[in-house]
């Protein structure tokens, strides 16, 4: 019983992690129907953002103290991972607006592996694992017979938190609407008045932000980290996407905990052990899109792009 | 009287064809000037074209005396120009409010939006009944009504309405036609695309016919009506 | 490159061609380093002290020397395509000039080694860029011209005549082919540290190869030569076979056991790129996991052949394992596949990358004690066929080939075989209908094409192709590890594929020689490899998505063309988010050919 509670903490934390990740996944394919893969290098490259703060920007007295050093390194890392978003949106997307579908999906894997490479060949020493700062407390929060490190609550508290802010910010307010509109009917929403570019550029941004945020939390739960975190959380992220139905922010959450929650129990009672546990996510990925290709929450004509 | 808008030997092409080649026409403030002609003549392009989404290959597009051939869409609209597209396309997944919001997306003063936002309700009641309804549910009537009203919200100096009477029962059309003339008396110019010639030619100021990408043949609303070639080719008599 | 057209001034087009032409002569003549470069002379004598006599030119000298008198030529002389010829021309002497100024000024002291320094000068390398630069500037005065068509027969003749005719230009054109391709293969020798310059004078080499290849396009000859040995296919195959057969004489200079070796790793990923490109190029379908059956296929044919590692305890002859793993292969491509019936191309990706994720991990966990797991699998033994062992030197018509020729030769056959199948899949109902489903689903559904088996059967000739490259791969290497097969392999199989073209066969085997011969040859670059694919990726699909060997019998589907019998909605949408770009663009230039 304590095992599968503990398992089940796990998963909330992985399944908090990849759901910021997929809300950036499920915004950009909802108004420009990319699946852009590189998303889950702007992860990557945030949590090492928020590691080169700590290392170069932050003095060491201040280091220890939390309440300073996590606020730098999360700044750090979004910065890092809006300014490459934007970038890429700006460079290799946006000339291929008008391409067939194939192109943009392939640009995406290219700008994925040069990322991946990027940091490996340039951040230094980062062609090894690298260890990342527990800024935060460094706990074990105790719900009974399950502990859970206080970093990693932080990432579930965060990741719900931010969740219910993105879908309010994008039901309520002007720019939402906006988005909501251009991905429903981009000419009638130019009509409107709605600059399109400036809504994808939007989309990015906060696709970014959640990235980056989640990269910095990340790290600092997970202690070390490598190149291609990015690539492995991301195709996550992207699967917790489709589970909850791409497009939809809430699908894309639940999707998320679920997947985390497959993961850790997965590897915990299905042969093969952890050893084969992310088999299983790729299991009901395929599951889901033979049986149920609009995710749990998306609306039928969607998937049909 | 001024010309609001001024269309000038306008070209239009998608690709290698040509789907406007030659079109002219002025549309005077306070007037409402109507389009007609056979589908694919190119009338729809050519509003796609005055509002931006589509780029002339040749001619010019003056609106106030200034040139509007090179503006992004969103310019365009802030100049004061509104297009309610064919086939209506309201936003189905968004409220009649979300939907009449977006149309007043460029504008600041919240009070007015409200203002206007009633008046809509006003003029098509019905709306207001379900502002909260998404807008997918409605009939294509009513949906007509949110795209006018919608165009409506940003205050437009020139209201484009392309094919209001798409689709619709005759009751709902006159409905729709009697609110064009109560828009123009409240001094909205208005450029009218319809198929509905005779109906169309009855309403407006200005009518031209539009045929195989240019304008032929243009003259006073009436007289048109009175022409025998217009009456032959697009009045079935 | 209409958005340059107009640059410069029509009347500067001449002077322009004819200083570019004129300084690239003069490149060839100029010495290109001031300084000794720390590994040795730069080859070609273009350093300082070795630069003893301007008319004794090897190497890219002589090449720039070609180029400039070419260039002089062909621009006083009038020439269909001339623009065309000039450009590539210019190309070919900038890239020449870029590699090797880079090189000198890296290796010998920055910016002084290829300018003047300590009293001596030696300009070559910038002269060879500007005049490179002039002759591309030239180019973008206006519109290029018309590539001129030729005719089939050049003196008119018919019947017998005419095909017998043709027959002498394919053996020429296919011996230019011969030549061309060994040449590059030997171009700067082995890479690494047995010799530091293989890099630069390989790239540069490229330059010229690109410069030539890009000319006699312009002139309309490769066109021909297509059209020719389209039409004469058969006779065609057999010249092309021949020629392949003759790649490890010795005359060739290409008949060495690490050229042999080189080649055959190339072929076998050639078969492979011709496999994802039935998949990718013709039927639109990306598949990131394609290497894993390539993988499936290796493992197969390894147990069954009676490695020592293995725990099957098989050891079947090759031709039987190598069906059995192709089979195989097969029926996991069927089963990744069908996916496809019920979701769309940018899902699929995610499928197939997923399998191939689950692929390579299974392997290194050594799934069911097939693969070794992260030892591998040592140990398979030699392809042995009429007792004679692959990997042994033979002696054929008195000429002694080195060892590996034979799996060469095997490899040459197998890659002729697939081309033949792709080329006959390409044109038949099947082919139509792949091509259909890549266009427009919905549409291709609505003309009664079965689009699900289409798919199906697609993922099913390619992952066999993959399938039975594995079972070569691993006899040939004798070794059958996962590390072969990961993520990163796709991608730069799927790098090889777009950069070649996609849905060509010369286009996925130049491609795949490319991406597999340039580690090759720049080993100091090994470590940038996978950053400069993925950036390649990024700028093929912006700047030339329809690869370097377009299909010209389809509108290149990538490079957003309009195809006649499109339904005007997606051209209303093209011409709309045309219009949407150019908003940016500042003022407007009249729409003309984007391509």
């Amino acid at each position: 019983m304590t095992t599968l509670l503990q398992q089940i903490a796990n998963g909330l934390v992985l399944g908090a992690t990849i759901g910021l990740i997929a809300l950036g996944y499920t915004m950009v394919y909802g108004i420009i129907q990319l699946i852009n893969f590189a998303h889950g290098e702007v992860f990557m490259v945030g949590a090492f953002g928020g590691l080169a703060v700590y290392r170069w920007v932050l003095p060491e007295s201040v280091r220890g103290d939390w309440y300073i050093s996590l606020p730098a390194m999360l700044v750090g890392g979004v910065v890092v991972a809006v300014v490459i978003a934007v970038l890429m949106e700006r460079f290799a997307y946006r000339p291929l607006r008008n391409a067939p579908r194939l192109a943009p999906l392939i640009t995406a894997l290219g700008v994925s592996v040069a990322l991946q490479e990027a940091i490996r060949l340039w951040f230094p020493n980062a062609d090894a694992a690298q260890p990342f700062p527990r800024v935060f407390i460094d706990a074990q929060v105790r719900l009974g017979d399950v502990s859970i490190p206080a970093s990693g609550l932080l990432l579930i508290v965060v990741s719900v938190i931010l969740a219910v802010l993105l879908q309010t910010y994008i039901s309520r307010s002007r720019m939402g609407r906006a988005m909501r509109a251009t991905s429903q009917d981009r000419d009638t929403a130019r009509l409107m008045g709605v600059n399109p570019d400036r809504v994808i550029v939007l989309t990015f941004v906060l696709g970014a932000t959640l990235a980056g945020i989640a990269g910095v939390l990340y790290g600092s739960f997970i202690t070390n980290v490598d190149n291609s975190i990015g690539f492995q959380n991301g195709i996550f992220a992207f699967t917790a996407a489709v589970l909850g139905g791409i497009g939809s922010l809430r699908g894309a959450v639940i999707g998320a905990f679920i997947i985390g929650l497959i993961k850790s129990l997965g590897g915990q009672y299905m042969p093969g052990g952890t050893q084969y546990d992310y088999v299983w996510i790729f299991v009901v990925l395929i599951l889901v899109l033979v049986f149920r290709p609009q995710g749990l929450f998306g609306e039928a004509e969607r998937v049909r792009a | 009287m001024t010309a609001l808008l001024e269309v000038d030997d306008l070209s239009v092409a998608y690709g290698a064809i040509e789907a406007v080649r030659s079109v002219s026409f002025v549309v005077e403030e306070g007037q409402i000037v109507c389009l007609i002609g056979a589908n694919g003549a190119g009338k729809t392009t050519t509003l796609r074209t005055i509002s931006g989404l589509l780029r002339p290959r040749a001619g010019d597009i003056r609106f106030d005396g200034k040139s509007i051939a090179k503006e992004p869409a969103h310019v365009i609209l802030s100049r004061g120009v509104a297009h309610s597209p064919e086939g209506r396309r309201v936003f189905a997944r968004m409220s009649v409010e979300e939907n009449l919001l977006l149309g007043a997306y460029t504008r600041k003063d919240e009070a007015g939006v409200r203002t206007d936002m009633n008046r809509v309700y006003e003029l098509f009641p019905v709306l207001g009944e379900r502002k909260q309804q998404k807008a997918g549910l409605f009939s294509g009537g009513e949906q007509q009504m949110l795209a006018i009203g919608r165009a409506m919200m940003s205050k437009p100096r020139l209201l484009m309405l392309d094919e209001p009477s798409m689709g619709l029962s005759p009751i709902m059309t006159q409905l729709i036609f009697d609110t064009i003339k109560e828009l123009q008396q409240q001094g909205t110019t208005i450029l009218l695309v319809e198929q509905n010639a005779l109906a169309a030619l009855a309403l407006s100021d200005r009518g031209y016919v539009v045929d195989l990408g240019q304008t032929t043949l243009e003259g006073p609303g009436h007289d048109l009506l009175a022409d025998e070639r217009v009456r032959a080719a697009y009045l079935g008599q | 490159m209409s958005r340059f057209t107009g640059l410069i001034p029509l009347a500067l087009v001449r002077p322009f061609n004819a200083l570019g032409g004129l300084l690239l002569l003069v490149a060839a003549m100029l010495p290109w380093a001031t300084f000794l470069l720390n590994d040795g002379p730069f080859p070609e004598k273009s350093t300082l002290q070795y630069f003893d006599a301007p008319f004794e030119l090897t190497g890219f000298r002589w090449h720039l020397l070609v180029f400039g008198v070419v260039a002089l030529v062909t621009t006083f002389v009038p020439l269909r395509g001339k623009d065309r010829v000039l450009r590539a021309l210019g190309w070919g002497g900038l890239v020449i000039g870029l590699v090797c100024g880079y090189f000198i000024a890296e290796n010998g002291g920055g910016f002084g080694a290829i300018t003047a320094a300590d009293g001596a000068s030696a300009f070559g390398s910038v002269v060879a860029v500007l005049g490179g630069l002039l002759l591309i500037l030239g180019s973008m005065a206006k519109p290029l011209d018309e590539i001129p068509e030729w005719p089939t027969s050049l003196f008119g003749l018919t019947g017998m005549a005419a095909r017998l005719e043709a027959y002498a230009y394919l053996i020429v054109a296919f011996a230019g082919v011969l030549w061309l391709v060994t040449q590059t293969l030997t171009a700067g020798g082995i890479g690494g540290a047995a010799f530091p310059y293989a890099g630069p004078i390989f790239l540069a080499f490229l330059g010229f190869a690109g410069g030539l290849l890009g000319a006699l396009h312009g002139i309309g000859l490769t066109r021909w030569v297509s059209h020719l040995s389209e039409k004469h296919r058969a006779f065609s195959i057999i010249v092309l076979l021949a020629c392949a057969f003759l790649l490890p004489f010795p005359f060739t200079g290409a008949g060495s056991q690490y050229w042999m070796q080189v080649a055959a790793v190339i072929g076998v990923y050639a078969a492979t790129a011709i496999g994802l490109n039935i998949v990718v190029g013709l039927a639109g379908l990306l598949d990131l996991g394609y290497v894993a059956f390539m993988g499936i296929g290796a493992f197969v044919a390894a147990n069954l052949s009676g490695a020592v590692a293995s725990q099957v305890g098989l050891d079947l002859p090759f031709p039987v394992a190598a069906l059995i793993a192709a089979v195989i292969a097969g029926i996991f491509g069927a089963i990744v596949g069908s996916p496809t019936l019920r979701v769309r191309g940018d899902y699929l990706a995610i499928v197939t990358l997923a399998f191939g994720e689950i692929f390579t991990r299974a392997a290194q966990n050594n799934i069911g004690e097939l693969t070794g797991g992260a030892s591998a699998i040592p140990g398979v033994p030699q392809v042995t066929m009429f007792g004679t062992a692959f990997n042994e030197k033979i002696t054929l018509f008195g000429a002694e080939l080195p060892s590996g020729v034979l799996y060469y030769f095997m490899i040459v056959l197998v890659v002729g075989a697939i081309m033949a199948v792709f080329a006959n899949l390409k044109n038949s109902r099947m082919g139509r209908a792949w091509i259909a489903i890549r266009e427009d689903e919905d549409a291709a559904r609505a003309m009664g094409i079965r689009t699900g088996k289409a798919k199906i059967l697609a993922f099913l000739v390619g992952a066999m192709l993959a399938g039975l490259a594995g079972a070569i791969f691993v006899h040939k290497l004798g070794t059958a590890s996962y590390d072969s097969f990961k993520f990163l392999e796709s991608v730069t199989l799927l790098a090889a594929v777009i950069l070649g073209g996609m849905g060509t066969i010369p286009g996925a085997v130049l491609g795949a020689s490319l991406l597999f011969v340039l580690p090759e040859k720049l080993r100091e670059f090994d470590d940038f490899r996978l950053f400069f694919f993925g950036l390649a990726l990024v700028f093929i699909m912006r700047f030339r998505p329809q690869g370097l060997v377009p299909d010209r019998h389809r509108r290149a589907e990538l490079a957003g063309e309009t195809a006649e019998g499109k339904p005007i909605e997606t051209e209303e949408e093209q011409a709309v988010l045309e219009h949407e770009e150019r908003g940016h663009a500042g003022p407007s230039a009249p729409k003309e050919d984007r391509a």
